[in-house]
């Protein structure tokens, strides 16, 4: 119990003694971990695209928005016998503002503007019996003039999927990197730690601390440095990640942002942590081993 | 309690530090180990606690086979051994007390035990009212004699010292003697290297000469020089 006391102690007063080293380590760890939290929260959201991909397959055809009543009739009934269609709904312009009033109850206030020039074209969308009359329904309705564009549940997910994939590919990789470095970097900061108190090693060595005792506090120096950063990390990732669904409800108001929940939070910091806990460990046992020749 | 069979030490390939040096120390006995500089002294003291591992030829101390002896086992062999030097390598950031405790603490000895044989230690070198003082405020003699409480607040069985009082006026270092004769009443063999002749001289104890790296004479009740 006393050594488990002094080598906290002893580990904290190596960390505050080296402040400069030992908050750059655990600022690169911080970033490392920032990334590895944002490739964890797109997962997140990859899931939740996937469910929705499966859940709602229905095609939304926009109309032109110069199109009178009597075309957008007739187009509906036309459509109606495209093989394949199941269900046929029509939305106006004034229904769409209203749906997306509905989906940003809070943030409704963004969308007054859009009141006197409704910029929204009215739709159609439709169902299918089965998702594999889609690419041939779509193609229907692409072939009438009054369609201006057709867009699909399916077709938006999946290209929001693709996005989300290269950007958890992408901050994976910078993970890796910077991992790397933090590695090296918390090792540099242990090899300093090291350094500071050679002559106190060499006296311990001397009068019989065991090796385990000898490098245990430089250990639990990488730990807690790794720890720190997993903190930063998911303070920036948490950060990141609210002020990027804030942005994205403002500009592509139809993308589904997952909202972070408790549990979603304690999971990347659970992650966060780890990961943390092992690039520490690594980076000291790096320096340990190289340093303290025990 | 220390044996040494025909150990030689050859550093770095070509300097033969001891040159098959056999020698026996039993429990209790104050052995002198003098000779000209580069002789093998230190190298010898070394030897004993495990700093430096024979060429050839093996050493027994308290017992263990040092030459068999695993990394893991060292500590606990330091533990009943302790070893002074010139130079004293006290913790400046410590005082006195601090210092000696140190060598407690690191083995995980309980709070009341540290206190209890730190003030019996302290009191043995006559140093108990200095506990406060850090290594800077102290004398050579002081700081040396904390440094034998460090080495000694375990009551080893042996205590090792390399040139102890090297860097000290002759009075002083006929204190830092008496000190280690004082630990060797009470039962620890003391191994000493030395170049303090007059000391040799007149405390008339066993001593080993060295001559590069050969043992050449070991005699009891010896003198400095034959
Ligand atoms: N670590 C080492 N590496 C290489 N050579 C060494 C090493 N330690 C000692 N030696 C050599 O071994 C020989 C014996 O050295 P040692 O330190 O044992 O002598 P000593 O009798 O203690 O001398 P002194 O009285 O000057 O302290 C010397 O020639 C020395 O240069
Ligand atoms: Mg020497």
């Amino acid at each position: 119990m006393r050594l488990v006391g002094y080598m906290f102690s002893q580990t904290f007063r190596s960390i505050w003694r080296n402040k400069g080293s030992s908050f750059l380590s655990a600022l690169t760890t911080g970033f490392a971990l920032f990334l590895l939290g944002i490739s964890f929260l797109v997962s997140v959201n990859l899931g939740f695209m996937y469910q929705m991909a499966e859940t709602q397959m229905e095609i939304q055809a926009y109309m032109d928005k110069e199109a009178t009543w009597t075309q957008l009739a007739g187009a509906v009934s036309q459509i109606r016998e495209i093989p394949g269609v199941s269900e046929v709904k029509y939305v106006s312009k004034e229904d769409a503002l209203e749906e997306l009033r509905e989906m940003f109850k809070d943030k409704a206030s963004v969308l007054d503007s859009l009141e006197e020039d409704n910029p929204l074209p009215p739709n159609v969308r439709i169902k299918t019996v089965g998702a594999e009359h889609i690419p041939d329904v779509v193609e229907a309705l692409q072939s009438l003039d009054i369609v201006d564009d057709v867009m699909y549940q399916e077709e938006v997910s999946r290209r929001l999927v693709q996005i989300g994939k290269a950007v958890q590919y992408l901050s994976l990789g910078g993970m890796l990197v910077v991992g790397l470095v933090s590695v090296m970097v918390i090792a540099n900061s242990i090899r300093l730690a090291i350094d500071a108190r050679r002559q106190e090693i060499g006296i311990m060595k001397l009068v019989g601390a065991t090796d385990g005792f000898v490098l245990m506090p430089f250990l639990l120096e990488g730990v807690l440095l790794g720890l720190l950063g997993s903190v930063i990390g998911t303070g920036f990732a948490m950060g990141g990640y609210n002020w990027v669904s804030v942005k994205i409800a403002e500009f592509i108001p139809f993308m589904p942002i997952v909202g972070l929940d408790q549990e979603s939070i304690w999971n990347m910091f659970g992650i966060m942590a780890l990961t943390g806990v092992m690039v520490g460990l690594t980076g000291s046992a790096f320096s340990v081993r190289r340093h303290l020749r025990v | 309690m220390i044996s040494l069979r025909n150990v030689s030490k050859v550093y770095n390939g070509n300097v033969k530090a001891l040159d098959r040096v056999s020698l026996n120390i039993d429990k209790g006995e104050f052995v002198f180990i003098v000779g000209t500089s580069g002789a093998g002294k230190s190298t010898l003291i070394k030897m004993i606690y495990r700093e430096e591992t024979p060429s050839s030829g093996q050493v027994f101390v308290l017992g263990k086979d040092l030459s068999k002896m695993r990394r893991r086992e060292v500590p606990y062999l330091r533990r009943r051994i302790g070893v002074v030097f010139q130079d004293f390598k006290l913790l400046e950031d410590k005082n006195a007390w601090e210092n000696v405790a140190f060598a407690l603490e690191v083995t995980g000895t309980p709070k009341r035990e540290v206190n209890r044989r730190v003030t019996q230690v302290l009191n043995l070198v006559g140093l108990l009212d200095r506990r406060d003082a850090f290594p800077n405020e102290l004398s050579g003699g002081e700081q040396q004699r904390i440094a034998i409480a460090r080495a000694l607040v375990r009551n080893p069985d042996i205590l090792l010292a390399d040139e102890p009082s090297g860097n000290l006026d002759p009075k002083t270092a006929m204190e830092i003697f008496n000190t280690l004769e004082r630990a060797n009443i009470y039962g620890t063999t003391v191994v000493v290297a030395t170049h303090a002749h007059d000391i040799v001289d007149s405390l008339r104890k066993r001593v080993v000469e060295l001559r590069g790296g050969t043992l050449v004479r070991d005699e009891r009740r010896g003198a400095y020089n034959h």
